[in-house]
């Protein structure tokens, strides 16, 4: 852990980038976009700066602005960015990218687009080093063997012949590290390095950068939109909002005393902060503002519970904390946390569930899913992808079933199994007591209403060329329920039901936000008035406050409505939010189940307990293992004999490996695992880790 | 790969079966007929009567066509009355000849095309981006007879720089050594080809710009020289290598009437004239040489596909 590293003795490591009022435009074609304004951050060698906040709040653009990338009609109009006190807004272009590279590293977002997909990763290492080093051609792939060694790739000489493709996700996130670190660069800007990867792997991610950070004493800039991610791994924090910074202090200041209102409602929309209380979330109503309109006063002051006429008048400004043991906490908030508080933040109760008796809407047995892979000219089959492996729960009405596991560990495939969108190898699923498989002609049509999916993607699963008014409706038209009239008000009352205006059916997808397109995605899963809701991921691209409202309406309208949902997702903290139960997946087997809070709050198997373990915690104090679960999840054309989970599980035994683990009662009602050395409920978990 | 290229060839033989199914009912549907076509307009129905019987034209299509087909199989394309030579010997003669004239025109204009496509990519909504755009549109949209006939106004006509006919030698070294004459027949098929190629380069540059890996390369250092030819280039290369595959046919319905406008001995030509006199033989013979020529196209795009794209194994 880096928190605290420097204690006050030492001398002070030297500043390596110093950003001082930093404007950056955007040039639009009838707007000009104030991307950042006015920020100011500085970071010390050896030292970890998060940058938090929403998206469209301007942290990606303060990173750019620092590499000098911005995207097209973006330029930087104010301020000074100095790199080891050399002001890199003066230097020429031609200087500037002798700098990137070598002397700032960057990585990236998504490590599935960010490497060039026609050039072996040896290649794109190695550029790196021959751009800024004069080396010859083995030299600088030797360097690449070197940095690939360690970012932690096996068998690195071997793989720099290697194509993109061939690596997992997060393997190729350490491929842009290594291509970031090829020439030890002083700054490390990593921008939402974690945030498209699996919950195990962006553990290991950023136990990397941490190592790094360490052994080759880097400056560490770490963008992200997740505090759990700050929590871990940042000595400081600057939290932004619509282009400036709001509040700066230390990470565990931050997190033990916000003082800034918005910080204060970015962690009160974390779903881990709600448990599984009942209560609702504290979402941040509405969006963060237009930066291309003028602001007066403070940003938030439009969505803020607390704001007064002053806030609306005139931009606070950057204040000390008034007798702060920690110096160097700031925030610019008139009215902060503790001072002032004449409103009482409620969280609502959602009304208890009636307690009838649970009639069981849906019933999955021993549901089996392969994908063939065929070879050779005849196509013939040479082997399955056991995507899911002998599954079997069931939901009661008016219930939620969530659904977890790692990406490939066949959750979404089991999604559409539920929906009847694929057909099972074997097993039944059955609704209402209805095998799914056998909906077919004009009564199938019909039952097929009692099953919707809400996708992931809001913006792709909506026709971009259809407006909402029509997305809404056609699912009735298909149904053939009811006459255009009675159609249109089903519409207006979706609307209204999922908070939209009814305006909204006159709009397009792309002129409406990802949380209000989440909305509209409810409203067509619920245009049908259906038992059951398979909703795959609903809110894991969305940012923490809009996700909060989503997960608000989605247990809103549970209630009302009646509506069974299957929550598939890779993030424990919604699903524990929102379900009754959790199913945990692993390459295709159900491996544990139980009540959401026992499971957990007591994981039976190993897996679920890394599972959790890797979560980022919102308690930067609480001490963790460095990485809960090992290495990366195996193919599932070739799944490992016996317990499927072995090959990363601690307690591995022989008979893991000749005996499959079947589902056994864990002692708490309703709690099953498939494993054959359970973890004891209750007490902190006695398990090290192995480290590689 | 093997395995992938067994089952196009596999693929490709029954295409070019179905080809030969269509075109041979198709040409037996026109008036006339072959023996009209041989002994001339003069000829008496017993005349044709006993030219047909003799050559087995008197018999069910069907027939005509397993007959045909056994033929074809052995390596006889059949025998033109009317020029008295077998259809495999035109063909061994005028077929190198189109190959080199449109292989010419296909080299260079793909070659103009890529640089300018990425120009226009980079420069995009700027004069040179304009001025490309609109002279694409210009030439795309021009037939390809109208093209020629200007062309030859100008250049041969008015200004007298080049002469208006192909070069005539018997042999491909023959025409090759003509340059001078080459290069009308050759500008007017670059010109109708480029504007396609560089449209489709243009836009696929375009989506090459906005990649990830693009950023990556920058923040590694790159130049945007760098970054555009040793990273974007092959990536957007990759649909390039279809369409060329794809257009392959039409390149070859554009030589037709550039070989007749110009008088160029190919295969074009061989085919513009005997369909004007029913020479069916010879007419079948160039179609399935076409047919073959589609497929083998995209056989070639595919396999460029995979030369260009690691992703992509077969």
């Amino acid at each position: 852990m880096s928190v605290g590293l420097h204690s006050v003795q030492e001398p002070e490591p030297e500043m390596v980038l110093e950003v001082e009022d930093l404007y950056t435009e955007i040039y639009l074609r009838r707007r000009v976009v104030h991307a950042v304004d006015g920020v100011s951050l500085s970071i010390r060698a050896g030292e970890t700066l998060g940058i938090v906040g929403e998206s469209g709040c301007g942290k990606s653009m303060t990173a750019m602005s620092i590499m000098q990338l911005l995207p097209p009609g973006g330029h930087i109009t104010g301020g000074s960015v100095r790199l080891g006190g050399v002001d890199l807004l003066s230097l020429p272009e031609s200087e500037m990218r002798k700098r990137r590279g070598s002397d700032i590293g960057m990585i990236f977002q998504d490590p599935l687009t960010s490497l060039n997909p026609t050039m072996t990763i040896g290649a794109q290492i190695a550029e790196a080093v021959h751009l800024h080093r004069d080396v010859s051609r083995a030299k600088a792939m030797d360097r690449a063997v070197e940095v690939l060694d360690m970012v932690g790739i096996a068998q690195a000489r071997k793989r720099i012949e290697d194509y993109p493709h061939q690596f997992s996700g997060g393997m190729r996130q350490r491929v842009v590290i290594a291509i970031a670190l090829a020439c030890e660069p002083r700054l490390l800007i990593a921008d939402e390095p974690t945030t498209a990867l699996d919950v195990t792997i962006q553990a290991q991610i950023l136990d990397l950068i941490e190592r790094l950070r360490r052994e080759l004493g880097m400056a560490v800039m770490l963008v992200t939109h997740d505090l759990g991610v700050i929590a871990g791994h940042a000595d400081r924090v600057s939290v932004v909002y619509a282009g400036r910074v709001v509040e700066n202090a230390g990470t565990d200041d931050l997190f033990a005393r916000p003082q800034h209102r918005y910080t204060q409602a970015l962690f009160n929309a974390m779903p881990e902060r709600a448990g599984d209380s009942g209560e609702s979330l504290l979402n941040i109503p509405g969006l963060p503002p237009d930066l291309s309109l003028p602001q007066t006063g403070c940003r938030f002051a439009a969505r803020c519970q607390f704001a007064q006429s002053d806030c609306r008048a005139s931009y606070p400004p950057l204040e000390e904390v008034a007798g702060s043991r920690s110096p160097g906490h700031r925030f610019a908030c008139f009215h902060p946390v503790g001072k002032t508080a004449p409103i009482e933040l409620v969280r609502t109760r959602f009304a208890e569930r009636n307690n009838v008796e649970p009639v069981t809407l849906l019933q999955v047995e021993h549901l089996e899913k392969d994908f063939p892979i065929t070879h050779g000219v005849l196509q013939r089959k040479i082997g399955a992808v056991s995507a899911v492996a002998d599954v079997s729960f069931g939901v009661s009405r008016g219930r939620t079933f969530g659904l977890v596991g790692e990406s490939g560990c066949g959750k979404t495939t089991t999604g559409r199994l539920l929906c009847g969108l694929d057909l099972p190898t074997n097993g039944v699923v059955r609704v209402e007591g209805a095998d799914v498989a056998r909906w077919k002609g004009k009564e199938g049509r019909r039952r097929r209403r009692s099953v919707q999916f809400m996708f992931q993607d809001s913006y792709a699963s909506l026709d971009p060329r259809m407006r909402i008014g029509s997305i809404l409706r056609e699912p009735l038209e298909i149904q053939g329920i009811g006459n255009r009239r009675s159609q249109e008000k089903t519409v207006r009352e979706l609307l209204g039901s999922v908070g939209l205006p009814y305006g909204a059916r006159e709009r397009y997808a792309h002129e409406l936000s990802g949380g209000q397109r989440q909305r509209v995605g409810l409203a067509r899963a619920l245009a049908l008035e259906p038992s059951l809701i398979v909703a795959d991921e609903p809110v894991s691209a969305l940012d923490v406050s809009v996700q909060a409202q989503i997960l608000n309406l989605m247990r809103e309208l549970q209630n009302t409505r009646d509506v069974t949902y299957v929550l598939i997702s890779h993030d424990l903290g919604v699903v524990r939010y929102l379900s009754d139960t959790i199913g945990v997946m692993y390459l295709g087997k159900l491996v544990e189940i139980g009540p959401a809070d026992d499971v957990y709050l007591h994981p039976a198997h190993p897996y679920t307990h890394g599972l959790i373990e890797a979560i980022p915690g919102v308690d930067p104090s609480r001490e963790r293992q460095a990485v809960p679960v090992l290495g990366e999840l195996p193919s599932a054309a070739n799944p490992p004999s016996g317990c499927r989970f072995r090959t990363r599980c601690p307690f591995a035994q022989e008979i893991c490996a000749l005996e499959e683990p079947v589902l056994e009662p864990t002692g708490t009602a309703g709690h099953r695992v498939a494993c054959h050395f359970p973890l004891k409920t209750g007490g902190p978990s006695p398990i090290r880790y192995r480290r590689t | 790969m093997i395995g992938f290229l067994i089952r196009r060839v596999l693929q490709a033989i029954v295409v070019l079966f179905v080809v030969s199914v269509i075109t041979f009912i198709l040409l037996h549907m026109l008036p006339g007929g072959e023996a009209r076509a041989v002994l001339g307009v003069k000829a008496t129905p017993v005349q044709i009567a006993a030219f047909n019987h003799t050559n087995g034209l008197d018999k069910s299509l069907p027939v005509q066509y397993v007959e045909w087909l056994g033929q074809v199989l052995q390596g006889h394309l059949g025998y033109s009355y009317h020029l008295n030579q077998t259809v495999a010997s035109l063909i061994a003669e005028k077929l190198p000849k189109t190959i080199v004239l449109n292989a010419i025109a296909l080299i260079i204009s793909v070659g103009l095309a890529i640089p300018i496509g990425i120009r226009q990519a980079v420069k995009r909504n700027k004069a040179f981006d304009y001025a490309a755009t609109g002279l694409s549109f210009i030439f795309y949209s021009s037939p390809i007879f109208f093209l020629a006939l200007v062309l030859v106004l100008w250049f041969s006509l008015d200004l007298g720089w080049l002469p208006s006919e192909a070069p005539q030698s018997g042999s491909v070294v023959g025409i090759l050594s003509q340059p001078t004459e080459l290069v009308l027949p050759v500008l007017t098929l670059v010109l109708a080809q480029i504007a396609l190629f560089s449209r489709y380069m243009r836009s696929s540059f375009m989506d090459g710009l906005v990649q990830d890996y693009v950023r990556t390369a920058k923040a590694k250092g790159a130049s945007d020289l760098r970054v555009q030819y040793l990273h974007i280039l092959r990536n957007s290369l990759i649909p390039m290598a279809t369409l060329i595959g794809l257009s392959l046919p039409g390149i070859l319905g554009g030589a037709l009437i550039v070989e007749q406008v110009f008088n160029y001995p190919g295969m074009g030509l061989l085919f513009w004239q005997e369909a004007q006199v029913n020479d069916y033989p010879v007419l079948l013979g160039v179609t399935l040489i076409g047919g073959a020529a589609t497929v083998v196209g995209n056989l070639i795009a595919d396999v460029l596909y995979g030369v260009l794209d690691p992703r992509v194994r077969y």
